[in-house]
């Protein structure tokens, strides 16, 4: 199992045992005997990850993708992008993580990527999805293994039960993790449409039980 | 009163209970409880006089009232966070570097003289008046900075955040024959501060 560690705010070193995926581009540096190749499109060397071509295929669609890359060898990898801020998160078996592909850095071979749709409430969530900046599509990871975040701005995380009431707002929202159900909320009044609104009328709830993870700016990547 | 904690270097956490604080509207990236969120409109609490003040200056403020109980979490482009307290006194803010404030606190519009002009940051400035705390944004580390009636401050205008005290501000000017031509040093414009005071600046330039 590879470990990620954290070099500074922004940089990730990974020491590899197992194959790293990660966001093409990404590599700043490495030392030892490692390989980068194409990951996950049809003819690459590895179609790993969840349905192989056919989950490739859905990703493009979906334009849920970004290409990646696999690393494979012996040796330390260091990973960054675009001098946005990193967050390692550990999935544990039975855990899932919904993140958005180009929130995604890189994360262990061990990890299996799918793409899901986020419009399960039906049409009005996936309107409001679309409205939200959201798309219908998000990437989802279980297995075991550890994935990095990308933020602008340090993540914080707040805890998901369910005597909580915790909502995002959707261009600060990076990820969840557990057992975690999105949903968008839209309390869109009068005010909003003469312009004059709190700039808070789209938000995402968040219920279950989990973590999510929120950055501190309302920058998309 | 509502309570203002740093959660990070740049997400601020605001404690409610039944009561409301005033945050500059889109700067929440979440919340736990029951909040509602509200615009205070044009004049934000300045009341009716400071509401058309803002429409003729153009120096605008778009705050919000978050009200109920639990925690408002608040960050605006990951920019560093720093709380101010004022008790009883004034502090003449870029509206561009307020977060939040205490329901208490009055703001209002003030002439802040001839800069502005050449800086891009207006002519008027934000004033925030009263008891209580106002978070602040900065562009990296904020950096407060002494004036003394012995020692004058000179800062740059695209940096200057905010100022406090007895203080008075002046626009200065190094214009030349170099401006002319380009072979200028770039720091034409300056703010004087003299008094007594403190004077907050960011390690950036706008």
């Amino acid at each position: 199992m590879p470990g990620f560690e954290m070099v500074n705010s922004k940089v990730v070193k990974v020491r590899l045992g197992s194959p790293v995926i990660a966001r093409r581009g990404a590599m700043l540096g490495y030392t030892g005997d490692v390989r980068f190749v194409p990951h996950g499109v049809p003819g690459g060397a590895g179609a790993g990850g969840l349905g192989g071509l056919a989950g490739g295929l859905a990703r493009r669609m979906a334009g849920e993708h970004e290409a990646t890359m696999e690393a494979t060898g012996q040796g330390e990898v260091w990973y960054g992008f675009r001098g946005s801020h990193v967050t390692i998160v550990d999935i544990a078996p039975g855990q899932v993580m919904l993140v958005e592909a180009d929130r995604l850095l890189c994360h262990d071979v061990t990890l299996q990527a799918s793409t899901a749709f986020i419009g399960q409430g039906g049409m009005r969530a996936a309107v409001s999805g679309m409205m939200s900046g959201q798309g219908l599509f998000t990437t989802q990871l279980s297995g075991q293994g550890s994935a990095v975040l990308l933020s602008h701005g340090e993540t914080f995380s707040l805890p998901i039960d369910q005597s909580r009431n915790v909502a995002v707002d959707p261009q600060a929202y990076v990820a969840a993790l557990g057992q975690v159900k999105v949903e968008v909320s839209a309390k869109v009044g009068w005010r909003e449409a003469v312009g004059k609104g709190s700039g808070e009328a789209i938000q995402l709830r968040c219920t279950g039980s989990g973590t999510v993870f929120v950055q501190a700016s309302e920058e998309k990547l | 009163m509502a309570r203002f904690q740093l959660k990070s270097s740049r997400v601020l956490q605001a404690h409610l209970a039944g009561d409301t604080a005033r945050a500059i509207t889109g700067a929440m990236v979440a919340y736990e409880g029951d909040i509602s969120f509200k615009s205070t409109g044009i004049g934000g609490s300045g009341g009716l006089g400071a509401a058309v003040k803002r429409r003729m200056t153009g120096e605008s403020l778009q705050l919000m009232d978050m009200k109920g109980s639990g925690v408002v979490y608040l960050a605006k482009g990951a920019m560093e966070i720093q709380l101010v307290q004022l008790a009883g006194d004034k502090l003449s803010v870029e509206s561009s570097s307020l977060l939040a404030l205490d329901t208490d606190l009055r703001t209002d519009v003030a002439f802040a003289g001839l800069r502005g002009a050449s800086s891009g940051q207006g002519l008027f400035t934000t004033t925030v008046s009263g008891n209580g705390t106002v978070a602040l944004l900065s562009d990296g580390p904020m950096i407060a900075l002494e004036v003394s009636p012995q020692y004058p401050l000179v800062v740059d205008p695209d940096a200057f955040i905010a100022h406090r005290g007895q203080v008075t501000q002046t626009f200065i000017t190094d214009i030349s024959w170099r401006n002319v031509i380009g072979e200028d040093s770039g720091e034409a414009f300056s703010l004087r501060f003299d008094g007594s005071g403190v004077v907050y600046i960011q390690p950036a330039e706008r």
